[in-house]
């Protein structure tokens, strides 16, 4: 018996995680996950008004704050509807709304891709560039969160979505100035992130067709195969999405099964030794995020990285980036139908619910945000938060290892399980809110 | 041109969401900022030391910059605990800056343990046990999160050998001189007393039963706007007065009233002053303000 165990902090996530790494035979057999700090936020929300969720829970995340705010609104909406009043928002502040939230994923992954994933990737592969990938990925995402702050005020820490749709009132100049920094970040998507342009990238469908793609994500797909990285990470290939969104209708999927998902099965439970609560599905431990939802959704691309790779590092990678072209036409499309004649917010002025329970669900970028309140009086009696992190990181069942776990196992090296690690776009913050 | 050594600079977090660092990320001209000085380490931009060498406490500092609210035990990084290294960091350095009203005051996570948590040097408004150790060297950036701009301002002012003029808390003056107030789009319906209809419309005052907190909350968020671009009241949302030592307060969208006055008079602002002013104000009927600010299709 050569069983070694080894601990390593691994920095430059959201936040940092302890891994401790148990090697035998050369190969790694287990991974324990431990996140530092417990802050208690849904503690901090019992007693509060129902409403301070919404200026409370973006503090959960730095990086992922408006996905927050929007599950947070949801719920109460839900709550209010399941009182018997009726919440119907507006096209115009659905869309609003569906707007910045893409803003943010795309922050999100542009600044995964380039702080994260094409740095360690070259370290790891020892093919150091000269690049200064963080002057990209502060460009990118500084453009379009400046377009989410035309309607949500600022980011991080919006608190412009409220119950019945959003606090502002765009004007046809902050459309106009919102879709000029979209085209900015289209531009860049095309000229500097991939080198091809978004519509001949988005007809991109198959394994086969990846050469078309340079730039800076043709080198992350280069680097990933010449170096034999391109099926490593495999984890349990089942996956669930349980919000709506453009990106994927909720469902989930085990090989080429597809279902009907329904949040009132979702469980959590206390882990020993972090501080992280584990999640399951009627007891079974799925991947959220973007590969996800590519495989719910049928995303052709994502399908035949899939069948060549099955749920690999590379697949899910590709997923992730993949979505910021999504995101970036779906955008588009949002801001030229919007119709600024209707109103903001279609809830009438002090129509207000006192006692109501109501559940939230976002597709967040590391996937499905899930925020359950309980309002009595007026007041919050509980709240439950669950982050997409803690599908993917969680220890696991008695049965099987976790997502994450899984997908590092029987790796030989420490660096080569931190990158299996860091793909799923690790945000500690969330993990343990 | 002085061939002297940049000064070494160190982003240290505590309990945080992170949002300060990913508020400063997004200033435009980060890279410029940054190159008046060298980066020991940051948890998301590259630096000379690793976490490892933070955590050993044995890479040099500068100018440190605390993300996050303080809390002596309990908190730990890889088993060290993270006051220990803040206060290694704090001694070393000439400037401490709090990024954020965690760091500054204790923010949204001192509620969760009010007892054990809050900034490095103020608890609230109260200065902690810390304070006349660091006090000379401290410099406060409150906001949840801090504006990037303003802490551009500061390492500016730093690297150019410029010095800083702060209020009782620690505030450069030429930040927190101002009210989130100044500034703000609405004001004309502020002095004239006029509501806003609901959440959102251009038009009305959020002051009166939205519960902004813009007239007696410190900040510049309306003169140097958030993302180049606005500001939560410029969107209709009203100010919860992130930048104070006692945020977050509660019930956030109701303004208190006292006999349908706020109870919570604007910065400085004696009651029989506003008193006298809104019994004026309100004795008149401006037309404009009963109007949309602009009108489509007519």
């Amino acid at each position: 018996m050569k069983k070694i165990q080894i601990r390593q902090l691994i920095e430059k996530i959201e936040g940092e995680a302890e891994l401790d790494f148990v090697f035998n035979k050369g190969k790694i057999e287990d991974v324990k996950i431990n996140f530092g700090f417990y802050r208690g936020i849904e503690e901090i929300l019992k007693g509060k008004d129902a409403r301070d969720a919404l200026v409370i829970t973006p503090r959960v995340c730095g990086i992922c704050n408006h996905a927050h705010l929007l599950t947070a609104v949801r719920a109460i909406e839900d709550g209010y509807r399941k009182a018997g009043v009726p919440v119907e928002l507006s096209s115009k502040a659905s869309d609003i709304r569906e707007f910045t939230l893409a803003c943010e994923l795309i922050q999100n992954h542009v600044k995964w891709l380039y702080f994260t994933i094409l740095p360690q990737l070259e370290l790891y592969v020892n093919q150091k560039s000269e690049e200064n990938y963080a002057i990209k990925a502060t460009y990118l995402s500084s453009v379009i969160t400046k377009a989410l702050a035309i309607f949500a005020g600022q980011w991080p820490h919006s608190s412009y979505a409220v119950p019945g749709g959003v606090t502002c009132d765009p004007t046809h100049l902050d459309v106009m100035q919102a879709t000029s920094l979209l085209d900015e970040s289209i531009t860049f998507f095309e000229q500097v992130m991939t080198g091809i342009s978004l519509d001949r990238y988005l007809a991109i469908d198959s394994v086969s067709n990846l050469d078309q793609i340079e730039g800076d994500f043709g080198r992350l797909l280069y680097l990933l195969g010449s170096n034999d990285m391109a099926e490593i990470g495999q984890s349990h290939d089942r996956f669930i999405v349980f919000g709506d969104s453009p990106l994927s209708k909720a469902g989930k999927s085990i090989v080429t099964n597809f279902a009907k998902v329904d949040v009132r099965y979702v469980k959590e439970s206390i882990q020993k030794g972090t501080v992280a609560k584990a999640v399951t599905y009627k007891e079974r431990l799925y991947e959220v995020g973007p590969l996800a939802r590519g495989m719910v959704a049928k995303t052709p691309i994502v399908k035949s990285l899939h069948k060549r790779y099955k749920d690999s590092v590379l697949t899910r990678i590709f997923a992730r980036v993949h979505e910021v072209a999504q995101l970036l036409d779906y955008s588009k499309t949002l801001l030229q139908n919007l119709q600024l004649d209707e109103l903001s917010c279609s809830l009438v002025k002090g129509i207000q619910v006192d006692t109501f329970e109501g559940t939230g669900v976002v597709e967040a970028a590391r996937g499905s945000l899930i925020h359950t309140t309980t309002v009595k009086e007026g007041l919050i009696s509980n709240y439950e938060i669950i982050t997409p992190t803690q599908w993917n990181l969680s220890h696991g069942t008695k049965e099987e290892s976790g997502i994450a776990i899984e997908a590092m196992i029987d790796t030989s090296s420490i660096d080569e399980a931190t990158f299996i690690f860091r793909a799923f776009d690790v945000c500690s913050v969330c993990t343990t809110q | 041109m002085s061939s002297s050594p940049k000064p070494k600079l160190l982003w240290l977090q505590s309990i945080t969401c992170n949002g300060n660092t990913h508020s400063f990320l997004n200033h435009p001209d980060l890279f410029s900022i940054l190159s008046h000085f060298e980066m020991i380490h940051h948890p998301v931009l590259e630096g000379s030391a690793t976490m490892q060498d933070v955590l050993a406490g044995a890479v040099d500092c500068d100018v440190l910059i605390l993300e996050g609210s303080f809390k002596e035990e309990g908190f730990l990084k890889a088993g060290v605990e993270v006051s220990s290294l803040i206060h290694t960091y704090a001694n070393k350095a000439k400037y401490i800056i709090t990024a954020g009203t965690c760091a500054t005051f204790g923010g949204i996570f001192k509620q969760n343990d009010p007892e054990n948590i809050s900034g490095l040097c103020f608890d609230i408004e109260e200065k902690t046990s810390r304070y006349v150790r660091y006090a000379p060297k401290l410099i406060s950036l409150p906001g949840c999160p801090m504006h990037p701009k303003w802490m551009s301002y500061v390492l500016l002012m730093l690297s150019h050998g410029k010095k800083i003029e702060i209020d009782n808390l620690h505030r450069p003056v030429e930040l927190y001189g101002y009210t989130v107030h100044t500034g703000c789009t609405r004001n004309e319906y502020f002095e004239w007393k006029i509501d806003t209809e609901n959440y959102g419309f251009k038009e009305g005052c959020l002051f009166y039963e939205q519960g902004c907190q813009g007239p007696y909350t410190r900040g510049s968020c309306n003169k140097i706007l958030w993302n180049d671009t606005s500001s939560k009241t410029r969107v209709g949302t009203p100010c919860f007065g992130c930048t104070e030592p006692a945020f977050p307060r509660i019930s956030l969208h109701k303004t208190k009233t006292n006999m349908g006055i706020p109870a919570k008079m604007p910065m400085g602002v004696p009651r029989r002053a506003y008193l006298t002013l809104t019994g004026v104000v309100k004795s008149f009927k401006i037309k404009r303000f009963s109007e949309r600010l602009m009108e489509y299709d007519k």
